[in-house]
């Protein structure tokens, strides 16, 4: 039988080498927030400067159960609209649905994950600055947002986006406050399946504690949706050393003869 | 022990590894309470998007050829752990450890990974 109990000395090696991360994970205490990560020696942020290529860094003890999936352990408060349209998701990742009964509009459709979903793909971004604005380039499908700094305001009735429409601006030296609208009502909030109106209205604080640290802050309104705003705290480290490659959300992505068979 | 026949249950519980080795399809297929470990060898690699693929020919405890198909993560990721596509290639020797689909078909979400030099294989990228 395949599944037969083994008495292999491979099973009991694999065992032992795991043991330090099992401790390692279960030692940490839950929370609401993904834990910082030690803080390491670096040299100073510079000035109004992200350029880079930047990697989620939470530390080990977050990475279980809510962390990969949604932003924090305690669900966001919902409205009546919102729990209703919560209801019918039928989440993969995270829930108890697989890729041939799930919903998820990523994974069925390849549809763009919007904003701010885009950051539970566990890829990096980059970071390119230009004189009247900021590209995010995503990894992640080729995904790129422009974050214009030029002063222009928010628009008050933008055209709906799967990516919004997103205007910058700088707080100190080492914080880009960027704030974006104009998003579909088409993608989710995070991989649970948490739903928004096209009134989201998403506010991220790129924070750049020192050179190879970052640490962003998620502020997430809707008022639709959201019975108050949901908040959130990630953490980033700078990869000098990486460039961006391909994943591409595309037919063989969708292709699911090649998983679970 | 049939010698070409690797299998276990750990005694472990829980998805213990580390996240970045998630497929980007979820869990709920998988038996992620269980590590199996089997041994085999290559008949094809498939470097590609969105997740690398390697075919495997295992021997069972009968001596029937068993066809396995397996998967570890993304190429890109896989690529900054110092993969590429030439990383494995028919007939090589490998032992994957992982996670087995619930519906008992011969396919695995690869969690560890020995290969022909006896050598584990890095998964990630950093």
């Amino acid at each position: 039988m395949r599944r037969g109990l083994s008495y292999s000395m491979l099973g009991m090696v694999a065992v032992l080498s795991c043991s330090s991360i099992l401790y390692a994970q279960t030692a940490a205490p839950p929370t609401d927030q993904r834990k910082a990560p030690a803080k390491r020696e670096s040299a100073p942020a510079p000035i109004h400067d992200l350029t880079g290529v930047w990697m989620m860094h939470n530390s080990p003890g977050s990475q279980r159960g809510f962390t990969n999936y949604t932003f924090t352990k305690d669900p966001p408060e919902l409205t009546p609209w919102g729990e209703a349209k919560y209801r019918e998701a039928k989440p993969s990742n995270g829930g108890e649905f697989t890729l041939q009964t799930t919903n998820d509009p990523v994974l069925t459709r390849c549809d763009p994950p919007g904003v701010p979903r885009v950051y539970f793909h566990p890829y990096p971004f980059e970071f390119v600055h230009t004189p009247k604005y900021t590209l995010m380039l995503y990894e992640y499908d080729h995904m790129v947002r422009r974050i214009y700094t030029d002063g222009r305001p928010i628009p008050k009735d933008p055209d709906l986006l799967w990516m919004g429409t997103s205007v910058g601006h700088w707080e100190g030296d080492t914080t880009l406050v960027v704030d974006t609208v104009g998003l579909n009502d088409k993608t989710w909030v995070d991989r649970l399946g948490h739903p928004h109106s096209d009134q989201l209205h998403v506010i991220e604080r790129f924070r750049r504690v020192n050179k190879d640290h970052m640490e962003l802050d998620f502020i997430i309104e809707d008022s639709k949706a959201l019975a108050k705003a949901w908040t959130a705290t990630w953490y980033y480290e700078l990869k000098p050393t990486w460039e961006l490659g391909e994943i591409s959300c595309s037919g063989d992505y969708l292709d699911f003869s090649n998983f679970e068979k | 022990m049939k010698a070409k026949f690797l299998m276990c249950f750990a005694l472990v519980v829980g998805s213990f590894f580390s996240f970045p080795l998630f497929a980007h399809h979820g869990t709920a297929a998988y038996d992620t309470k269980n590590v199996v470990t089997v041994r085999g060898t290559m008949t094809e690699f498939r470097f590609i998007n969105p997740h690398v693929q390697l075919f495997f020919d295992v021997k069972n405890e009968k001596g029937e050829v068993e066809k396995w198909q397996a998967e570890l993560t993304a190429p890109n990721k896989m690529t900054r752990a110092g993969w590429d596509k030439h990383r494995l290639k028919p007939g090589d020797s490998i032992t994957a450890s992982g996670y087995v689909a619930k519906n008992d078909a011969h396919t695995m979400w690869i969690t560890k990974l020995i290969g022909p030099d006896g050598e584990d294989l890095r998964l990630r990228e950093d």
